[in-house]
């Protein structure tokens, strides 16, 4: 598992690979909020790549689904990119959870 | 990290449940294997491999769910009568459930390795009866589609569940997205997510789980089955599963059961916009969403065995302490301490008893498990033989019943080796061919009576005197009362089997018997009649960790007696001892009662008071009188043992600090008497009818029981 955040100038990139779950949660949580604080002091776009999930739970999908909408009342662009495996959908899907995982495209 | 103890928290916890669960399931099995198509019990046995596997899987136990899932499939044919229930399906599954527990005690110390050799061969068995190649649930990456579990009980139904998660439920190592994982597999399912309360990034906690579910699933499930799924949560969510009916327009496009329709359970069965509608009306007519289901609301919690001792042994202290209060307060003459006291002595009263409670456990898992014994030694054996069980709900403290399962093993296999006969044996008798071992428990005072009984020989107390003559333990002319003979055989190595079996024969279960319930200071009944059958009765401390007790002195020494064993106390005078002319009996309203004099007893050199005290004690033997200086009281006892060194002093069950820091010894009224018998015996033998003080002529106690033997005081 890593989590790892890139800022930029022109937008913040988080990059999430592996299981992210909820022994993760609190860095994901971390990592999100200074996304958007960055997105929302600098006007910069808050870019997460999904490219490298392995598995995501219930934990992972709470704060990604808090952190869009919170984009959404700051005005701070937020997208997904890179396309997850079937595999880590498998659960969501299950569950009807799967709001981030057509979207190669902004949200 | 918190997330890792809490995920080996939960998983302790899963391991706990899926014990009790298979002991739940082999009493199942081996029930329907005596009521072959009772659709209850199959149910049972199948919800019960369901939920292991269900919940093996939700808690990272692969194999153990993997493994399950095949047996799984076979009890399915059997619900669909498919497959009939035999003696060799029973023993594969049994074969298979030991297995299971392997896998789920894989790591512990002492407990076998599951053999994977064992496990491929009980596959390819179930296969075989089956007709279905394996099951490779372990495969997740393909969402599966089995079998609907309850494809058998009828037609399709339509249930409204909602779920919502409690705020830890996650951290305890729980996963909602593999509960309805597992839900989907009862049939077909729609979901609708609810993220309504998942609060703004800066407040939301990580590891909470806010989501909850609103579901439909169409499927020829129980309303149990449903709850199966969520069985190992269910204290720590919000769960209403509810008959539901489906909408008019789609009624008529609803397969009978998902299997039939053949599609996969992942597929809703009717269009999305028809479910959401369902729900929305549901919710309707339904109020809106619920208040949260509370933990703090479950009717019961699991305690670590650790720290209810850890709080009973406190509890102990406390009730020492106590007594030192209790005497510092007679010794000061102040009403306001004498207040506090009396409270302080209420409460932990009160604490004592609750404690005690809490430790009380029902037999009935120890019972149940003697099923399988009696399965398979009936099967090794070659006979026919049913266990039927009495009093399972019967409660003692969880030490003795944690020392009871070897005892009771011992037993049942000695009767099922020695004391039953073999059908045909059994037929020349004119004895039904199915031989009966009943087990039974019950409360009488403060102990409880376990009785293994058996309707088969009889022990045969001629053969036992030959073998104690072989043996040099008994002299050659011996002549042995009934009660002596059974008393050998729990003598260390002692058997009259011709031959040594697997099962029997060396001579050391009923000394391992005799062993454990000495330890647990109970006693040993044995009664039997040849031909018929014999019963090895077994009496034993409700509880091993505080008991009532009455505080009397014998010149400088005290004493405690169980009050549980305490009738009465009345004065003995010189004049009551002229009129029983020295000899050591009293008269209590007309009925003789013997008596034994606990000063001569212990030897204590001190002058005797003018007036002494019988205490009136029941016992086993009968009704006998234990004469001391002075009754000081009631008290409760903290049971100390005396150690190693005095572990061969029967006639004392322990010891205990009393308020002024002194030491009284606790005895043991059943063992007391019968060791003063013992040497009043022995005191008649060398010609002296009164060589021992007490009981110089009276052999037992008023109102002594039937023939039978006590094996104590050795």
């Amino acid at each position: 598992m890593s989590i790892a955040l890139e800022q930029g100038d022109q937008s913040s990139a988080i990059r999430l690979e592996g299981a992210i779950d909820i022994a993760s949660a609190a860095e994901l949580k971390e990592r999100l909020v200074q996304a958007l604080k960055a997105g929302h002091e600098e006007g910069t776009d808050v870019r997460v790549s999904i490219a490298g999930v392995e598995y995501l739970d219930v934990t992972a999908y709470q704060l990604l689904w808090a952190a869009e909408r919170e984009a959404r009342a700051l005005k701070v662009k937020f997208s997904f990119f890179g396309e997850a495996p079937d595999t880590a959908w498998v659960g969501l899907a299950d569950a009807g959870l799967e709001r981030f995982k057509a979207t190669e495209n902004d949200l | 990290m918190s997330n890792a103890i809490n995920a080996d928290q939960f998983k302790h916890s899963f391991r706990e449940e899926a014990r009790e669960i298979l002991v739940d399931l082999e009493a199942a099995l081996l029930e329907l294997n005596a009521n072959r198509g009772d659709p209850e019990l199959v149910g049972r046995v199948f919800r019960g491999l369901h939920t292991i596997k269900g919940s093996g899987a939700m808690f990272g136990f692969e194999d153990l769910a993997t493994f399950t899932h095949n047996l799984e499939t076979a009890f399915d044919e059997v619900r669909g009568g498919r497959l009939q229930i035999t003696s060799d399906l029973t023993d594969l599954t049994l074969a298979a459930l030991d297995q299971i527990r392997a896998m789920l005690e894989e790591g512990a110390e002492g407990a076998p390795p599951p053999d994977p050799v064992a496990c491929a061969e009980i596959l390819a068995k179930v296969r075989h009866l089956t007709g279905k190649p394996e099951n490779r649930r372990a495969e997740k990456k393909q969402p599966e589609k089995k079998a609907a579990p309850d494809s058998s009980l009828g037609a399709a139904r339509w249930w409204f569940i909602r779920f919502a998660p409690g705020p830890d439920l996650m951290r305890f190592g729980a996963n909602p997205l593999l509960l309805l994982r597992e839900l989907k597999e009862l049939g077909g399912l729609s979901v609708k997510p609810s993220p309504a309360a998942i609060p703004p990034l800066a407040e939301l906690d990580p590891e909470r789980c806010y989501l909850s579910w609103e579901m439909v699933l169409t499927a020829s499930a129980t309303a149990d089955a449903i709850r199966d799924v969520f069985i190992f949560v269910e204290d720590n969510c919000e769960l209403s599963v509810e008959a539901a009916s489906p909408p008019a327009s789609l009624s008529a496009s609803i397969p009978d059961s998902p299997s039939a329709s053949g599609t996969a359970s992942s597929v809703p069965l009717c269009a999305a916009d028809a479910v959401a509608q369902a729900l929305v009306d549901r919710r309707a007519s339904s109020g809106g969403r619920r208040e949260y289901y509370k933990p703090e609301n479950a009717s019961s919690l699991r305690v670590p065995a650790a720290k209810l001792d850890q709080f009973v042994d406190l509890v102990g202290e406390m009730v020492t302490v106590q007594a030192r209060l209790a005497e510092l307060s007679a010794r000061r003459d102040d009403a306001e301490i004498a207040a506090v006291s009396e409270e302080i002595e209420r409460l932990t009263s009160a604490l004592r008893e609750n404690s005690m409670t809490i430790r009380m456990t029902p037999i009935r898992a120890t019972f149940e498990k003697f099923r399988r014994l009696v399965h398979d030694l009936a099967r090794d054996l070659g006979k026919n033989v049913e266990l039927t069980i009495e009093g399972a709900e019967t409660e003692l403290d969880k030490t003795v019943i944690d020392q009871l399962s070897d005892p009771l093993m011992h037993l049942i296999r000695n009767s099922m080796d020695h004391g039953i006969g073999s059908p045909e044996e059994r037929a020349k008798s004119g004895k039904p061919p199915m031989a009966n071992i009943h087990l039974s428990a019950r409360h009488s005072g403060a102990s409880v009576l376990i009785a293994v009984t058996d309707d088969g020989r009889g022990i045969n107390t001629e053969a036992v005197r030959h073998r104690a003559i072989e043996r040099g333990l008994v002299a050659a002319n011996a002549q042995l009362s009934e009660a002596e003979a059974f008393a050998l055989i729990f003598q260390p190595g002692f058997s009259t089997a011709k031959e040594v079996t697997d099962v029997s024969g060396r001579g050391v279960g009923m000394d391992v018997v005799r062993q454990r319930v000495d330890s647990l200071r109970g006693t040993i009944d044995v009664a039997s009649t040849p031909g018929t059958g014999t019963s090895v009765t077994l009496r034993l401390p409700l509880t091993l960790a505080i008991i009532d007790g009455l505080l009397v002195s014998v010149g400088d020494a005290s004493f405690v007696l169980p009050l549980a064993n305490t009738l009465e106390c009345i004065e003995l005078t010189s004049q009551d001892i002229e009129r029983a002319n020295g000899k050591h009996v009293a008269n209590v309203r007309g009925v003789v009662v013997p008596y034994i004099r606990l000063r001569e007893h212990f030897n204590i050199r001190t002058p005797r008071p003018e007036i002494e005290q019988i205490m009136l004690v029941e016992t086993e033997g009968g009704r006998y009188g234990f004469v001391v200086d002075r009754v000081l009281g009631d008290c409760q006892t903290v049971i100390k043992n005396l150690g190693r060194f005095y572990r061969h002093v029967q006639v004392v069950s322990g010891a205990t600090i009393l308020g002024n820091g002194t030491v009284a010894l606790i005895l043991d009224p059943e063992r007391l008497a019968a060791d003063a018998v013992r040497l009043a015996r022995q005191g008649m033998m060398r010609g002296h009818p009164a060589g021992h003080p007490a009981l110089g002529a009276v052999g037992t106690g008023h109102g002594g029981k039937r023939e039978s033997s006590q094996t104590n005081a050795a």
